[in-house]
């Protein structure tokens, strides 16, 4: 089953001297960063540090040049975000454009469109959400109510979108909307281009448990979306949003989110740890080292122009798994530490129950693969 | 995948598919995958003998035939790479079974339906799938970094995340396959019966985890991540 099937890829020799360049741009640009913030990872976001690296020419790397793009290769792209992972830069306000927004244009969008936004995502200065999850559409993502009504010039757009990270910040929305009837479930589903400074958008921020507000509630009350604005063709939004998801779930974050306090417990063990300590560090080594590997080989697949939501979805399941052990297992293993170790640890015992939620639940991916597996 | 090497699996697959005996698979020119074509043989790499190594565990074939090639290579460390070999066949045996025991679910019916429509029995299978394919992509690493030079690292993480692997997916096979797949003669026995042996044999998870902890120590956070990019 080709979903299944994870050739090793080995990146380029031109990626060697590009991780270095990257590995000293960032030693310098987050020079006094505490692991705390670091374990952020892609959820903290600073404008001027996307710009930064938009002149780096570090965001939409495999794009064409036209479109302000560099046309490096994927294999080039996977070290430059790898390499911000790990060291836990600030890259939240460009983060969903370069992934998935950007990519989502670039193949459905109108040639004004991408004239418009991919120079400017590029360059660091636009910053994206996604408008798919409702109070009454989770899982169910078919299940959007927000309507697109037809009007002289475009859509009226009234609903409500929520858990929409980013919004509070965002310039654009990239929203699924309902454009047909509510009978036609999938194929009465289109994808809008929202301007957040549209009159009737009202973005109110949610407390997540940790305390911080990154997701918000999204009311549209008769927002005018012109023509212009849809993406790809009317009623084709159930396929394009599943292009996206592909690109959503097809990177390295879905496994090295909690990188940080594996580092830290490196950090405080030291050169000569206890044996229930090494056995801790050797099991998680073999399965992160693995799953680069897995996440590696999904990037060959993109390179080769395959479609890779069902690899992604393994990666993005075992990931999303390893990102839970971690700080659970480094809690149940850790003697006395020091106050970074153990607020580093604390906020990643509090957020990993996210990591198998955001982008597609655990039960869900699950589901993808066993479809693959002909099982439904 | 190269032409040539499609020839060898599909040799490999016709030969090992068929408990076959010794002379077949010498016949076959099995043994011989990493000998030089000068000297007679099929002058393939270390992923090449992959495909035959895992062959032998998914047909379950225990001819010393995995032994042969590692006599044949120049490898050194004939322990290391005896761990190579082993967690090879396991990421073909649990292939194997995994595609029992999606076969089995789809045709077994219980409640007037296939096992396979059932939602806890899809998630089992797909927490298997997902084992399967990281075994199996693990020891794909391993061995193709075995053809570069010093692999210890690869094959160390690859036996480890093998023998991960085995322990999870034996569970779940025997779970799906309800009382039938406790029978000595359902073939699932067959494999998961090695499996848990091969997850004793040239180092269980302790061995492994240790070995490998004990170096990312003494490597310390900061060389953590590059080395693993190296
Ligand atoms: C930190 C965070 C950030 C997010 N950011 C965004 C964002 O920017 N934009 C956006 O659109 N959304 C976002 N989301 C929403 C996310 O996509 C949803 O949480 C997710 O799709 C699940 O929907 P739900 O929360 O309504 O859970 P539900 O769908 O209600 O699911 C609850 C539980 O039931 C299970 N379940 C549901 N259906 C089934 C089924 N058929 N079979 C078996 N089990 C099932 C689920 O797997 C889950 O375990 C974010 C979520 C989080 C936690």
């Amino acid at each position: 089953m080709p979903g299944f099937d994870f050739p090793p890829f080995a990146l380029p020799p031109q990626a060697r001297a590009l991780r270095g360049e990257v590995r000293a741009f960032l030693k310098d640009a987050l020079a006094d960063k505490p692991s705390v913030e670091r374990a952020r990872s892609w959820s903290g976001g600073s404008r001027e540090f996307s710009r930064k690296l938009g002149k780096q020419g570090w965001i939409g790397m495999t794009w064409p040049k036209q479109y302000g793009g560099h046309e490096r290769s994927y294999a080039e792209r996977y070290v430059v975000i790898e390499e911000l992972l790990v060291a836990g830069a600030p890259v939240g306000s460009h983060w969903v454009a370069d992934r998935q927004s950007g990519p989502l244009l670039l193949r459905f969008g109108t040639e004004a469109q991408r004239e418009r936004l991919l120079p400017a995502i590029a360059q660091g200065e636009l910053c994206f959400c996604i408008g798919m999850s409702e109070p009454g559409a989770g899982s169910d993502l078919a299940a959007v109510r927000t309507r697109a009504r037809r009007v002289d010039g475009g859509w009226k757009v009234s609903g409500q979108k929520i858990w929409t990270s980013n919004a509070q910040h965002a310039d654009w929305m990239i929203a699924l909307v309902r454009t047909g009837d509510a009978e036609q479930k999938h194929a009465g589903l289109s994808q809008l281009l929202v301007d957040m400074k549209s009159a009737g958008v009202t973005v109110k921020p949610i407390a997540n448990l940790t305390g911080e507000s990154h997701f918000n509630e999204v009311f549209l009350d008769d927002v005018f979306v012109p023509e212009t604005m849809l993406i790809g063709a009317e009623g084709d939004g159930w396929r394009q949003v599943g292009a996206e998801l592909a690109y959503e779930r097809s990177g390295p974050e879905r496994y090295l989110s909690s990188i940080r306090v594996f580092l830290e417990f490196l950090r405080v063990v030291g050169a000569s740890p206890s044996e229930a300590e090494r056995l801790l560090i050797g099991e998680m080594t073999a399965r992160m080292w693995t799953l680069r590997q897995m996440s590696l080989s999904v990037v060959g697949k993109l390179a080769a122009g395959e479609n890779p939501a069902v690899a992604a979805a393994v990666v993005k399941d075992l990931g999303t798994s390893l990102e839970q052990d971690i700080p659970r297992a480094v809690q149940a293993m850790a003697g006395p530490a020091d106050d970074a170790f153990e607020r580093t640890l604390s906020y990643l015992l509090q957020t990993s129950p996210s990591f198998s939620l955001r982008g597609g639940t655990r039960e869900i991916l699950r589901g993808i693969i066993a479809r693959e597996l002909g099982l439904r | 995948m190269s032409e040539l090497r499609a020839l060898l699996a599909d040799t490999t697959e016709r030969v090992l598919a068929r408990a076959p005996g010794w002379a077949q698979v010498e016949e076959a020119g099995l043994a011989k995958v990493l000998v030089p074509e000068s000297e007679g043989g099929f002058g393939g790499n270390w992923e090449d003998a992959l495909i035959v190594i895992r062959a032998c565990g998914y047909h379950a074939v225990d001819l010393p035939l995995p032994e042969a090639i590692l006599e044949s290579s120049g490898a050194k460390d004939k322990a290391l790479f005896a761990a190579m070999m082993l967690a090879a066949k396991m990421a073909g045996a649990l292939q194997a079974a995994l595609d029992l025991s999606v076969e089995y679910t789809r045709q077994r019916q219980q409640f007037g339906k296939p096992l396979a429509s059932f939602q806890a029995i899809q998630q089992q299978l797909a927490v298997f799938a997902e084992e399967t394919a990281a075994a199996n992509m693990a020891v794909a690493a391993a061995f193709r970094a075995a053809d570069r030079d010093d692999a210890w690292f690869e094959i160390a993480c690859a036996k480890l995340r093998a023998n991960q692997a085995a322990r999870v997916s034996t569970g779940i096979a025997h779970q799906v396959h309800g009382a039938m797949g406790f029978t000595a003669e359902y073939r699932l026995q067959h494999l998961t019966r090695r499996l848990w042996k091969w997850g004793s044999e040239h180092g269980n998870e302790r061995f492994w985890s240790d070995r490998i902890g004990a170096r990312i120590a003494e490597r310390g956070p900061e060389n953590f991540w590059p080395d693993l990019t190296e």
